[in-house]
């Protein structure tokens, strides 16, 4: 595993696309948060709702760049054939998967980390006294949806590298979880029974995990923090051990 | 490897594949396109399944070796990079792949002469850098075993001339070395021992010099002027004509006196009989004859 391990880091640091894509989610998540709460309508008393939330809502975009190289760490080696030289140096294909898997997850992580903290200081500068209380007052849950966020963003590396795996191909990978993510929450809203909307947003891998970045009004939720970050993870598991599974199985 | 059978689909790509590669020879794999070659090497590295059979290196499957690299170099397909990176780091992740140190790399990378485009993107090579970009991979762990697959693709005639040599000097060092092509000429100067194939199962495996001379035997080249008239009269007396030329004609089944007898008793006029020197083409052309899926008609045999 260890020259698996090793020969995966020497991939990704020497090309130029993950890099950029792992700037592209800070920027994207940093940004659009930023501009999320410099119009959140705050008055003397409070700004009416979850701060937190709101400084880190530019997840949502910030996601986009993480599963695209998440997709590219595999497919892109179909693409050009070089799977074939990686699985000819590691024939133990799950070997492969999970090397990809640990690399992939340790840089987003610390992508993911900085997108986090830089969005809770844009959230901190802007927003005005009252906001700027309800973000560092609540500590327990602020942290849980900071840490949380970060684990959001390493599972759905994870879940596009088990998808990507299985199709084999950048852009159908790309298209499928990004249909995924974003368009199971937009049926959600179409659908007009409450009971089926509520579902959607319990199973559903981005409206389920993002739930962990509540900080206010948990009852009211459709599914706990931690346990929506779970419906994520399951997503991942599933994902990854049908890419794995089927690597296994068929002819590279 | 032995009796190797695969299927895809309808087809049967792989239908008893067997031969064995000897060190210290470098041995042609040839055959038409689609007879089986790259599936065959695939296999070998464990990267197709088979239905039935086995392929060993060593006594070992692919997939049970530790550090692959150390005992298989293969090259599959040059252009499989990642136009984004350098030569020297697409080695440099697949020698940290086999616990190899940046040294070896180097090391190859003078090997191939490809030193002074190393830190390029590789995205910028011709195909003949990429060939040896990926002969480097191949050698990065010092491995008995080379296996090669149509690694002439696209070279220049002097990167052609250094991969023969290069090859020569492989074997020379006792190593087993794989060469596939489909083009003859290619393997000609460079290979001691054929394996020739068609329809996925081993038609010929036999040495160079042996099947040129069986190719050879009892054929004769007739050199005339009147080509149509010469082969009416040999073949009415039970040879095997074929014209090879504008004014020269294969004949088979008559030995060279009694020719020159019938010749200059049906008065047609000839410049030359000759003892006919097969060349590899010709022993591909006679062996794959049958195995060729996809052939133009060749309306120039004549045969009684």
């Amino acid at each position: 595993m260890r020259p698996a391990l090793h020969a995966e880091w020497t991939k990704i640091r020497t090309v130029a696309g993950p890099l950029w894509l792992l700037l592209g989610t800070v920027a994207a998540t940093v940004a659009l948060g930023a501009g999320a709460t410099s119009v959140a309508g705050c008055t003397p008393t409070g700004c009416g709702g979850d701060t937190t939330r709101l400084s880190l809502m530019g997840v949502y975009l910030g996601q986009a760049p993480v599963v695209i190289l998440a997709v590219l760490v595999i497919s892109g080696e179909y693409a050009s054939g070089m799977i074939r030289t990686s699985l000819t140096a590691v024939p133990q294909r799950v070997t492969v998967l999970a090397a990809k898997a640990v690399t992939l997850t340790g840089v987003v992580a610390v992508a993911g980390t900085v997108a986090v903290l830089g969005s809770l200081l844009a959230g901190w500068l802007i927003l005005p006294g009252p906001g700027r209380q309800a973000l560092s007052s609540a500590e327990g849950p602020t942290l849980r949806a900071a840490a949380g966020t970060v684990l959001y963003l390493m599972l759905i590396a994870l879940l596009s590298l088990g998808v990507a795996t299985a199709v084999r191909d950048s852009a159908t990978g790309i298209g499928v979880v990004l249909g995924l993510l974003y368009v199971v929450p937009i049926v959600s809203q179409i659908v007009g029974d409450p009971y089926w909307q509520r579902l959607l947003q319990k199973i559903a891998p981005m409206s389920a995990g993002l739930a962990v970045q509540a900080t206010t009004n948990l009852r009211s939720l459709p599914v706990s923090p931690w346990a929506g970050l779970g419906v994520t993870a399951g997503w991942a598991v599933v994902a990854l051990s049908a890419g794995a599974l089927l690597l296994r199985t068929r002819d590279a | 490897m032995t009796g190797l059978r695969k299927r895809y689909g309808a087809t049967l790509a792989l239908d008893g594949m067997s031969f064995s590669v000897r060190p210290g020879l470098v041995t042609g794999f040839v055959g038409p396109n689609g007879a089986g070659k790259s599936t065959t090497m695939r296999v070998i590295l464990g990267l197709d399944a088979v239905e039935e059979g086995t392929a060993l290196i060593g006594g070992r499957p692919y997939l049970g070796l530790r550090r692959p690299l150390n005992h298989v170099g293969s090259l599959l397909d040059a252009a499989a990079l990642h136009p984004g990176r350098s030569g020297r780091n697409h080695l440099l992740w697949l020698a940290h792949a086999q616990g190899l140190a940046a040294r070896r790399v180097d090391e190859v990378i003078e090997l191939v002469g490809l030193t002074s485009a190393a830190r390029r993107r590789a995205g910028g090579y011709s195909l003949g850098m990429r060939q040896r970009l990926g002969i480097a991979a191949a050698l990065l762990g010092d491995p008995p075993n080379i296996m090669l697959d149509e690694p002439f693709n696209g070279m220049d005639p002097d990167g052609i001339i250094w991969m023969r040599g290069f090859l020569r000097s492989l074997a020379a060092a006792g190593r087993a070395v794989l060469v596939s092509s489909h083009l003859m000429s290619e393997v000609q100067d460079t290979a001691d021992h054929l394996v020739v194939v068609g329809r996925g199962k081993v038609i010929a495996d036999a040495g160079v010099a042996e099947l040129i001379a069986a190719v050879s035997a009892g054929r004769v080249t007739l050199r005339t002027t009147a080509v149509t008239h010469a082969m009416s009269v040999l073949a009415q007396a039970g040879a095997t004509v074929a014209a090879i030329g504008r004014d020269t004609v294969a004949v088979s089944g008559l030995p060279a006196d009694r020719i020159v007898t019938l010749l200059n008793a049906s008065a047609v006029p000839f410049s030359e009989v000759s003892a006919h020197r097969a060349t590899l083409e010709d022993v591909y052309l006679e062996l794959t004859r049958e195995a060729v899926e996809f052939r133009a008609a060749t309306p120039s045999e004549v045969s009684r």
